[in-house]
């Protein structure tokens, strides 16, 4: 097997290529991060039908980041600690940039683009501090930094582009230790969602829980068509309390929570790891890979129903409703709370599916 | 590419053995349970007081225990509201004084006291009116005899359901990796889900069963011990031990020299254990005995993780234990 420096260098080798889409990557639909039988790490795009795109060796585990809206291009993320992160050409199967944050920041797995492609915001931490950062950079130009906008919090997370031109950024709260990533502020910690401006910066608009919630960490993002932000919730407190692990934020600012009610609402083991809306809107759900579990609730916040898979994480909108992946290598979509296995392959899916 | 080549050698022992701890073990075990909550219920409704019940009572945790641990389909959210421990909070304690001192129509109705907190439910409920002194000395025409025909007729109706609802889960673990199961993509899933719940087992039954009551190094935390009111702690123990050997063997297909004799130390371990309930622990060579068996069913565990999973090439979860 090839050392990461060799498989840097000779993908590294053809850059400055003319852009090619998403149709020469196979129409892909969804990008996932995968470990391989072998001990190794891919990146896969999956089509509508679950068939295999295309599939891109990485040199080490990858977070499944996100795809260029445009451009065959998709940004993994190195997943922990984040030191660097690779922007893939998913057509021609090469690396054709690392970027790697400024001193004293790590890449926290996820990003996003802006303007049309034109930029790509990453979520970052000070190394030392936790405090949380949105890296741009700039896509037409060799991923060269341009900046970087305060997000108003700790452990910055997952974040979504409003239609607004503004992103929302889920802070998680929780502040890490650089070396070994213990959690250091349990007791204090105060997660928020933000809605910051990349472009002019200021303060970000930040929206927290209730104060009995501040150990309810706001991690994974998933936006409806009209604006309405649904995210992921883990539960760093005593561990018997019951807490909401869905959160509706209404395009007004709005807020409600959703549980379902017990015993099912303690199979998730306090532990929402992922969250897509239904392909028709109508529902969103979270998945518990530690539950084996997968939520269903209406728009409103009422609960639907479970859906019973051992390491289920990833999750995106599929038809009117979800595709499933999972860390036995298993795809399978949801329609109308029943599943139907659409394949299994000899791979474990990391925590997320991106939908394209 | 080892993953691979175990996949092949599982193809068919996987299902044969997954098919006998279902029949053999699994389905056996929830029709015991609905027996014996149903006559748990009868022998409530007959003479509801504290010592009329215990036979009954320890009956039914006779009938659960082999499938306490086995939480798959149907047995997950029931393992939740039939015996729900740790109560770290006292939950439950406060949800059944509650109910006793008002006259809230889930005191005497199943299906409203079926709403109530899981902590108030099932055995849980039970240990606190039936062994706790305080509430255990009732008489047959009062709030707790009412309510201890509740919480045991509402045991008899999860009983019923689960015996009904684990037909699904039966017949999703026989057709593992049959097109169109949803539950079971192939039939090592199957294998691995049965496999996962035995060391869960062990692994509860080690840290928590007996880690809970053991407490720090010098301070034994004796209340801390499962349902020790009604003397549950050490055949709770025990029997989660033999059910997880019980599956393993069914399961593995194959002998298991070595898990059968490190179950015989488990044994030896907890024959040694003079008070069942653990009250006895502050006494330094009650706790050594009490820190042996802990360590006897750890043993256990690794045993059972290299005789029975090693060989097949299972691994810890790829998310389940990686967060995000």
């Amino acid at each position: 097997m090839a050392t990461r420096r060799g498989f840097l260098a000779s993908l590294l080798a053809c850059a400055s290529l003319p852009a090619l889409g998403w149709a020469d990557a196979g129409s892909p639909a969804v990008l996932a991060c995968a470990g391989d039988p072998d001990g190794g790490y891919s990146l896969h795009g999956l089509r509508e039908d679950s068939t295999a795109a295309f599939r891109l060796p990485l040199p080490a585990r990858g977070h499944a980041g996100c795809g260029h809206p445009t451009e065959a291009l998709a940004v993994a993320f190195a997943r922990r600690p984040g030191t660097y992160a690779l922007v893939l050409d998913c057509a021609r199967g090469t690396v054709r940039h690392r970027l790697s944050p400024p001193e004293g920041r790590h890449f926290n797995g996820h990003g996003t683009f802006l303007a049309e492609g034109a930029v790509l915001a990453t979520s970052e931490q000070a190394v030392d501090t936790s405090e949380g950062f949105m890296g741009l950079w700039d896509a037409t130009d060799g991923f060269r930094r341009l900046g970087e906008v305060p997000t108003g919090g700790l452990g910055p997370h997952d974040l979504k582009r409003l239609d607004s031109g503004l992103v929302i950024v889920a802070n998680g709260g929780i502040a890490t230790d650089p070396t070994d990533r213990t959690r250091l502020n349990l007791a204090t910690m105060r997660p928020n969602l933000a809605v910051l401006d990349p472009l002019n910066g200021g303060a970000p608009e930040v929206t927290e829980l209730t104060p009995d919630l501040h150990q309810l960490s706001i991690r994974h993002l998933s936006l409806r068509d009209d604006g309405t932000l649904a995210f992921a919730m883990q539960w760093e407190g005593e561990p018997e309390t019951l807490v909401p692990l869905l959160g509706l934020r209404d395009p007004h600012g709005t807020v409600t929570l959703a549980e379902a009610p017990e015993p099912e609402a303690r199979l998730m083991q306090g532990y929402a790891g992922s969250i897509a809306w239904s392909g028709d809107g109508t529902e969103v759900a979270i998945t518990s890979p530690k539950g084996g579990r997968v939520q269903r609730f209406d728009a409103g916040g009422s609960f639907l129903g479970h859906v019973a898979r051992p390491e289920v994480c990833g999750i995106a909108p599929l038809g009117r409703g979800f595709l499933l992946s999972d860390g036995l290598g298993g795809l399978l979509s949801v329609e109308d709370g029943i599943p139907a296995p659409l394949g299994r392959a000899e791979l474990a899916w990391d925590n997320h599916l991106v939908r394209l | 590419m080892r993953l691979a080549l175990v996949l092949a050698l599982l193809a068919t022992p996987a299902l044969a053995g997954v098919e006998e701890v279902t029949q053999q073990h699994l389905r056996p075990g929830v029709a015991a349970f609905a027996e014996a909550t149903e006559a748990l219920a009868q022998a409530a409704r007959a003479d509801c007081t504290a010592e009329a019940l215990r036979p009954a009572y320890d009956a039914a945790w006779t009938a659960w225990s082999p499938i306490a641990d086995l939480r798959l389909g149907p047995t997950e959210p029931a393992a939740l509201t039939i015996a729900y421990w740790p109560d770290q909070r006292g939950a439950g304690a406060k949800a059944l004084r509650g109910l006793l001192a008002s006259d809230a129509p889930a005191l005497r109705d199943p299906a409203a006291f079926a709403e109530v907190s899981a902590a108030a439910r099932g055995f849980p409920a039970l240990d606190r009116l039936l062994g706790d002194p305080e509430l255990s000395g009732y008489g047959t025409n009062s709030p707790t005899c009412t309510l201890v025909q509740t919480v045991t007729a509402d045991m008899a109706a999860q009983g019923a359901a689960l015996a009904e609802g684990w037909q699904a889960e039966a017949e999703a673990l026989a057709s593992a990796g049959e097109a169109g199961n949803a539950r079971y993509l192939t039939e090592d899933e199957a294998f691995r889900a049965l496999y996962t719940q035995i060391l869960s087992a062990l692994e509860f039954t080690a840290d928590t069963r007996l880690g809970r009551p053991l407490g720090e190094p010098g301070r034994p935390r004796p209340t801390r011990a499962e349902f020790w009111r009604t003397g549950r702690p050490l055949p709770n123990a025990l029997a989660s031990a033999e059910a997880a050997v019980a599956v393993a063997q069914l399961l593995a297909e194959i002998p298991l020299p070595l898990t059968e004799a490190a179950l015989d130390q488990v044994r030896h371990a907890a024959a040694a254990i003079d008070d069942p309930t653990f009250q006895n622990i502050e006494d330094p060579t009650a706790r050594l005995k009490l820190e042996i068996l802990q360590q006897r069913v750890r043993a256990l565990l690794d045993i059972v993780e290299a005789e029975v999973g090693a060989p097949r090439g299972l691994q810890p979860g790829f998310n389940s234990r990686d967060g995000d």
